[in-house]
């Protein structure tokens, strides 16, 4: 029972953290209707930065206050994501507009090509540590309850801390803030939005950047965990069924379709992993989103489609 | 010139249909002869697309029957209605904009295509006279809707009359018993609506076949039609000859509102 | 004043139906087809044949068949990866299990494995669309990397993985030569080349862009939506599936499965949306561009380095052949997001009318 506990709690940090991922892909599909492929190279590209950016200003400053140079670190990289941000809805999407999604779709592609590509040649393409001072050392919790207790890292547990505090605010940005109102207005209809003088372009720049921003946690948090390299990009692979577990219009469908997968992951890899060879947590929760799909097309909390003739 | 109209094909008995909360339809019968042209009118919202879409199985009602050629259908879908021999034409023309007039009409014909995949692959000798075969007959179509020099275009470079032209082909390519039309004639200019009454009077008369079209414009209504059902607000409420219709005094309180 | 097709009168639909109604196409085609025959096997050298020319056809294949899908049907896929590999594995089984089957029964029941796994990956096609129906198919791509390289049975449990096949012969020639091999895939292209287009000309493919441009109209005049993307997920991984077994049995020679990952996947839709969906031609192009893009980077960089006394290290080379690649796609979709294809079908158009503008 312990063990199933454990598995089960190791699951949804890893599913907080799929979660941070897809609502990345979840904030710009709405706002623009772009299924972002470029996410996972987002996630990568603040990360490399926050690396770098956090090593110079902790030598600059002599390595005395980490925390000093975390912060300065987060400031710049946050930065430069709202820089790319900017570089991306300017150069590339602005003159997509109203193309079909399978276009939008390889823009995309093409741009992660382009974010890994400079990426590595600004900030290097080694293996790089990002230190933001959690702690790492397991704690056992519940001794009481079970023989043994039930292990936990605190790191996962900051880090789910985190992305439920990001999740929150951006809930509370886009209920209450006028630009969140402007934002589900630019997601309902563009041309209606445009029509009462919500600035579309401007729109769309606050959304990447909020993406910009959302990736960058997701990558101190992940490069934290698992050091900062190339095979970062591939976590946009990994949180895709999220989203469309949750639906690709829902934030609260990221958050719940992320702990889905995390803990189905887990419980396959463990549970099941062992008879058929292992290394099944990739595909699984492909399979997982796919079964699902078949009796719900448009994801848990996905809006239905319906066609008029 | 009288033509032969003949015993009831399609009969409606209390339809309902319902999205959620909404009731679209409610309790509507009526019923359509072999060979005449039976009009549905009504304000906007009034149901007659989705009376249409009942028709040939797109949206299914949940109470009332509906019999075609003497037998109740049942489990229908659209593909099943057009094997039955029910085509239509659409509100807002729904062509198939990458391909080319031809082969939009050519669509039309896929039900009465038969070689197989393979046979198709190689170009071999029955499917590729069956090909032409059914492109003689597409061709007869063509003419027939004087649309010769725009065979080869793409239909999303054509303008809004010629492509509702098209939609017509489409439809008439199934050579269907039933012909559903949703608003032929909505937007086109006074010679455009000419034409098109036109080939509406030519089809009916020179195939027979038996025509159900919802239109706003009365004169071209009255002019064209046999029967005229009127719906309001998802009700029935009138049902005859035109001269009949326009004198009903609930139709007229429906179109001019109360306080006439 | 060349292109003209004046005084070609078509005097019966058979001779209007044709796959070049112009008769300049027509001796265009059969000239480059007959170069590529003859002339190519004398002008080449091996390097070219090994790194661009066999890679060029194998991969041309599998872009056109994904093209069916997804340029004719409107079904897009992201696991064409997925299906090369399982035509490679099947065809592979297939030679090793049934020695005594020709090369070209065992390429072809690859591509029908492929075929049948295709359709199975298809369903989901019946109920999603778009971007939910990419995802399915990560789903076949993932699952599949997975099987082949887990389950052992696959690859009749080889130690280290990896596959290989070796002395091919077809009907008695040896192919074990660039020049054969690549005789052998050209050959292999023009035919399944001259199917994708029969079939786009006919019924089926008719029904296929139907499904694609606007289904409920398609289902109203008596389409089934099942058969037609079913039949297209089917064809569709028949050529990919064969592309996928003449890139491992002629191409590779021996490989494991990750020479047919996600990356692959997304390098034929590249080939397809940069060639141009819907258009068969434009397999070839976008091919063509995708396979010459990174070679010509990788040369063209360094040198340019030179010019300017810098030496760009292979670190340096391949992260700007990223944002060089990356750049370029975005470029092309934002300018002709038709595709290469569109280019070339306008500049014909230009060229009917040369030297008038009008």
């Amino acid at each position: 029972m312990a063990f199933f506990l454990e598995t089960l709690i190791g699951g949804l940090m890893a599913g907080m953290l799929y979660s941070l991922v897809a609502l990345g892909f979840v904030l710009i599909y709405k706002a623009s209707g772009v299924f972002n492929f470029a996410q996972g190279a987002m996630v990568l590209f603040a990360a490399l930065a926050m690396a770098r950016f956090s090593g110079w200003a902790n030598a600059a400053l002599g390595g005395d206050s980490l925390i000093l140079a975390n912060i300065i670190a987060f400031i710049a990289a946050g930065g430069v994501m709202f820089i790319v941000a900017w570089i991306i809805e300017r150069l590339a999407l602005r003159n997509l507009v109203n193309q079909e999604g399978a276009t939008l779709l390889m823009a995309t592609l093409g741009i992660a090509y382009v974010l890994e590509g400079i990426g590595q040649t600004l900030f290097g393409s080694e293996i790089y540590n990002i230190d933001v001072g959690m702690p790492k050392d397991p704690v056992i919790m519940l001794e009481s309850v079970f023989e043994g207790g039930i292990l936990i890292n605190k790191e996962d547990f900051y880090a789910a801390l985190i992305a439920a505090a990001l999740v929150i605010a951006l809930s509370i940005f886009f209920q209450k803030t006028s630009t969140g109102r402007a934002l589900r207005a630019v997601a309902d209809d563009h041309q209606a939005a445009l029509s009462i003088g919500i600035p579309l372009n401007r729109i769309w720049v606050i959304v990447w950047c909020v993406a910009g921003v959302v990736a960058l946690v997701a990558g101190i948090i992940w490069g934290s965990k698992l050091g900062v390299q190339f095979s970062l990009a591939t976590v946009a692979l990994r949180a895709l069924p999220v989203v469309i577990l949750g639906g690709l219009t829902s934030v609260p469908g990221a958050i719940i379709g992320g702990l889905i997968i995390g803990i189905g992951e887990k419980l396959s890899e463990v549970f099941l992993g062992p008879y058929v060879g292992g290394g099944i947590e990739i595909w699984f929760a492909y399979m997982l989103a796919l079964v699902f799909l078949l009796f719900r097309p448009q994801g848990l909390f996905g809006e239905k489609i319906i066609d008029r003739v | 010139m009288s033509k032969q109209i003949g015993d009831v094909i399609l009969d409606l008995q209390n339809i309902s249909l319902r999205f959620g909360g909404v009731k679209a339809l409610t309790d509507i019968s009526f019923n359509v002869y072999e060979h005449e042209i039976r009009a549905i009118i009504g304000p906007n919202g009034a149901g007659k697309s989705s009376m249409l879409n009942v028709i040939n199985g797109v949206y299914h009602p949940q109470d009332g029957k509906i019999m075609y050629r003497g037998e109740e259908r049942q489990q229908m879908d659209p593909h099943l209605a057009a094997r039955q021999g029910i085509s239509r034409t659409f509100q807002n023309i729904a062509l198939f904009k990458g391909m080319s007039v031809l082969d939009n009409i050519m669509t039309g014909r896929t039900l009465k295509m038969k070689s197989n995949l393979l046979l198709q692959a190689l170009w071999w000798g029955p499917a590729r006279n069956e090909e032409l075969a059914h492109r003689q007959k597409v061709e007869e179509i063509i003419d027939f809707l004087e649309i010769q020099h725009i065979r080869k275009t793409p239909v999303g470079r054509l303008p809004y009359g010629l492509q509702k032209r098209v939609d017509l082909g489409r439809a008439l390519a199934m050579e269907p018993k039933v012909l559903l039309l949703d608003e032929p004639m909505a937007g086109m200019n006074v010679e455009e609506k000419q034409d098109m009454c036109r080939f509406i009077l030519d089809v009916n008369d020179q195939f027979g076949t038996t025509i159900v079209l919802i239109e706003h414009d009365m004169g071209v209504v009255m002019d064209i039609s046999d029967r005229v059902v009127v719906l309001d607000y998802g009700k029935k409420i009138g049902d005859g000859e035109p001269d009949e219709v326009r004198s009903s005094p609930e139709v007229i309180k429906a179109y001019l509102g109360a306080g006439h | 004043m060349i292109y003209r097709e004046n005084g070609q009168f078509k005097t019966s639909y058979g001779a209007d139906q044709q796959i070049f109604p112009i008769a300049q196409d027509r001796y265009l085609v059969l000239a480059i087809i007959a170069f590529a025959f003859i002339g190519v096997p004398m002008l080449a050298d091996e390097y070219f044949f090994r790194a661009i020319l066999i890679p060029f056809l194998i991969l041309s294949l599998a872009a056109l068949g994904v093209n069916l899908l997804v340029g004719y049907c409107g079904q897009i896929t992201l696991g064409a990866g997925a299906f090369m590999a399982i035509g490679a594995y099947a065809a592979y089984n297939f030679l090793i299990r049934v020695p005594e089957l020709p090369l070209l029964a065992v390429l072809i029941l690859g591509g029908l494995t492929s075929a049948a796994m295709g359709i199975l990956f298809g369903i989901p096609s019946l109920r999603v669309r778009g971007l939910y129906l990419a995802v399915a198919t990560l789903a076949a791509q993932f699952f599949w990397d997975w099987a082949f390289l887990r389950i052992g049975w696959f690859t009749n449990y080889s130690s280290s993985g990896s596959v290989s096949v070796s002395n091919l012969t077809v009907f008695g020639w040896d192919i074990s030569s660039p020049v054969n091999k690549y005789l052998f895939c050209l050959a292999i292209l023009v035919v399944f080349a001259l199917i994708a287009k029969n079939l786009t000309r006919a019924s089926l493919g008719r029904q296929w862009m139907a499904i694609r441009d606007m289904d409920v109209a398609a289902e109203v005049i008596g389409i089934r939506p099942m058969w037609a993307k079913l039949s297209a997920f089917a064809v569709s991984s028949f050529f990919v599936g064969v592309a996928g077994a003449l890139w491992g049995f002629v191409h590779l020679g021996s490989w494991e499965p990750a020479a047919f990952s996600v990356d692959r996947s997304f390098q034929l839709l590249f080939m397809v949306i940069i060639g141009g969906m819907g258009s068969i031609v434009g397999s070839f192009f976008g091919a063509a561009f995708i396979i010459i893009l990174p070679i010509f980077l990788n040369q063209f960089l360094p040198a340019l380095g030179d010019l300017f006394g810098i030496a760009i290290s292979t670190a340096a080379v391949s992260h700007a052949e990223f944002i060089i690649f990356g750049s370029l796609i975005v470029f092309f979709l934002i300018v002709e997001p038709h595709g290469l294809a569109r280019l070339w079908a306008t500049s014909k158009e230009k060229l009917r009318l040369w030297p008038f503008p009008h």
